[in-house]
């Protein structure tokens, strides 16, 4: 993935409120102060009980290491913090570096901790994500890593400081606001070709059989010549038959067409299994759809259902490649009530009689809203991962989880012949096939 | 670093071992050993706290050698080097689990530094107190041991304070 940017944003300690409120939730007494308090309380409290001055000359170290400690106290810190990233967004598992450059604009500080407050999911690959120096006034420190992670969108935010004097008692702990995000996109795997027959298409010339006569490449009929054909799709058989009338070959149009497609991220509909959720393939199949029907020249948009309304607005080539893979980086999982069901779905997104494609495990509800899309005239297919054999290889090998499985298998079975006798294209997707395998598969048949 | 602390926690139960085995309290003597050994194990294993337990024992254990009348300069040796073990174990530690430490020689140099400034300080004002004998009465011992934890909880407190 190319760098295309450098992100740079930069945080002061002065000034946040956000700091502020972090701040009284740090503790300010480290075990340790409290330890050396206690033994020095003890001895003198002991050596005055006693009416006995070596204890209280056993003190003494105590005091002054602790007075040493009060002594060079930290002063206030006033670091400046910036944050670069190597790029703004990444393929999955492809390293992306992180840069911290901490300057100090204050005092000299003896000890700094920086401690980078990395978004969990991300593996660490190189460099570390704290640092501990000593700060000279003007000086400036680099922290750089590099990690890399799944599909997701990573925001990072906070970076916590902690000062100390050289004996560790006294510490001073703020965090800076260091802001950066970056996208690990999808692995979009463009599949052989997807064969699609909406009922309507779009003017330009693309892949699409359209029922209609003209230029095109596979044969469609004969009519007669008209001025201006050419005169190589004269029919000379079909001519030699009648006198003084020439006939010419007609081909069937290829265009390009609407294509919506909607991935169900309600969060009911989803399943687990020790190797993750069943969202993120049917994000892959959406990223591979996407690509595919983009690069045969089509227009697509994209509508993640489940969250919020979450639309990529139709559009074509890489651009919309692009936004479409964005817009998969960042999808969320929601449970949402008015997403419950398919009821709410805007279909005035999608244009009229144009191609829908559904990617979803499905749930019992959905069929009535997918036969009344169907009734509207819009043509749909149905990408369906099975979550009954995919959260059943998470689950103990017993004859009640078989029993389950069975049943569960026997309701989706029946919701899916519902489906298709209602002249929806229907995939049911193991996931564990690659899912070129299977559309591959299912579209020739589909042929 | 380490070895450091290894020195310093031998010399610690060296001069508690010699506080009492001068004074012919003999039966004391081998627990401060073991002790001792035991705070070297725990170093050695990496056992978390470790040096704050070691810590205690030895300033409870020279706190008895004074009720016992042991050799209070030994003691007092032994005090400050059990002090600067475990400070050592905090900064080694500190220094490990830090991540990537950059001017790794200079922190090292400064807290060290420190470190030798404090602890000679403490020795050689404690030895100053042992040698200077007072008489005071129970009021006068009041008055100053109430002002001695007094300003010292205004320091504390002033410096937290001024801190938040």
């Amino acid at each position: 993935m190319p760098n295309l940017s450098e992100k740079k944003s930069g945080g002061n300690l002065a000034g946040f409120r956000e700091t502020q409120k972090h701040l009284k939730s740090l503790p300010f007494y480290q075990p340790r102060l409290l330890l050396l308090n206690l033994l020095i309380y003890g001895l003198v409290l002991g050596g005055l009980a006693t009416l006995n001055g070596t204890l209280l000359a056993l003190a003494l170290p105590f005091i002054i290491y602790l007075g040493a400690g009060l002594l060079f106290e930290p002063e206030e810190p006033r670091l400046k913090v910036s944050r670069y990233l190597s790029a703004d967004y990444a393929v999955q598992d492809e390293p992306v570096t992180i840069k911290l450059t901490i300057t100090n604009e204050g005092s000299r500080l003896e000890e700094v901790l920086v401690e980078d407050l990395t978004p969990t999911p991300l593996e660490l690959l190189d460099g570390q994500t704290n640092l501990l120096t000593t700060l000279s006034p003007g000086a400036t420190v680099e922290l750089s890593y590099t990690l890399r992670g799944k599909r997701g969108a990573y925001r990072f935010s906070k970076v916590l400081i902690t000062v100390s004097e050289s004996l560790g008692l006294f510490q001073k702990r703020r965090v800076i606001l260091a802001a950066g995000q970056f996208l690990v996109l999808p692995e979009a795997t463009r599949l052989r070709r997807v064969e699609i027959r909406p009922r309507r298409t779009r003017v330009y010339s693309g892949l699409i059989p359209v029922r209609q006569g003209g230029p095109g490449i596979e044969f469609f009929g004969v009519r007669e010549y008209q001025p201006g054909d050419p005169l190589r799709w004269i029919n000379e058989r079909a001519s030699a038959r009648h006198i003084q009338t020439l006939f010419v070959n007609e081909f069937e149009q290829e265009r390009i067409a609407d294509v919506g497609l909607i991935l169900d991220a309600r969060q009911q509909s989803d399943a687990y299994a020790p190797e993750g959720s069943l969202f993120e393939h049917s994000i892959q199949a959406t990223a591979a759809l996407a690509d595919t029907f983009l690069n045969e020249g089509n227009r697509v948009g994209l509508f993640i259902y489940g969250h919020y309304i979450d639309w990529t607005f139709p559009g074509y080539g890489k651009v919309q490649r692009q936004r479409i893979l964005l817009a998969l980086a960042r999808a969320e999982q929601g449970d949402g009530h008015v997403f419950a069901t398919l009821e709410y779905l805007p279909t005035r997104l999608f244009p009229a009689r144009s191609q829908l494609v559904l990617i979803s495990p499905l749930l019992p509800a959905d069929p009535e809203m997918l036969i009344k899309l169907r009734a509207r005239g819009y043509r749909l297919l149905v990408i369906s991962p099975d979550p009954v054999t995919f959260e059943q290889k998470g689950l103990p090998v017993n004859r009640e989880v078989e029993l389950a499985a069975r049943l569960a298998q026997l309701e989706r079975g029946l919701l899916l012949n519902k489906l298709r006798q209602a002249g929806i294209q229907v995939i049911d997707w193991q996931v564990e096939t690659p899912f070129q395998e299977v559309a591959h598969l299912a579209f020739s048949r589909f042929q | 670093m380490k070895n450091f602390v290894f020195i310093s926690i031998g010399l610690a139960t060296l001069g508690l071992a010699l506080g009492y085995s001068l004074s012919s309290l003999w039966l004391w003597t081998p627990l401060i050993v073991a002790m001792g050994l035991l705070w070297l194990v725990g170093q050695w294993r990496d056992w978390d706290g470790w040096a704050s337990i070691g810590l205690i024992f030895f300033v409870v254990a020279a706190a008895g050698g004074v009720g016992h009348d042991a050799a209070a300069g030994w003691l007092l040796s032994g005090t400050v080097a059990a002090l600067i073990a475990w400070d050592l174990d905090h900064f080694s530690q500190h220094l490990n689990h830090a991540g990537h430490v950059e001017n790794a020689a200079e922190l090292r140099r400064t807290h060290l530094r420190r470190l030798f400034v404090v602890a000679s300080l403490g020795l050689l004002l404690a030895g100053v107190a042992l040698s200077i004998q007072l008489e005071l009465n129970l009021g006068w011992a009041l008055f100053w041991g109430l002002l001695a934890i007094l300003s010292l909880s205004w320091l504390i407190g002033f410096s937290r304070g001024e801190s938040q």
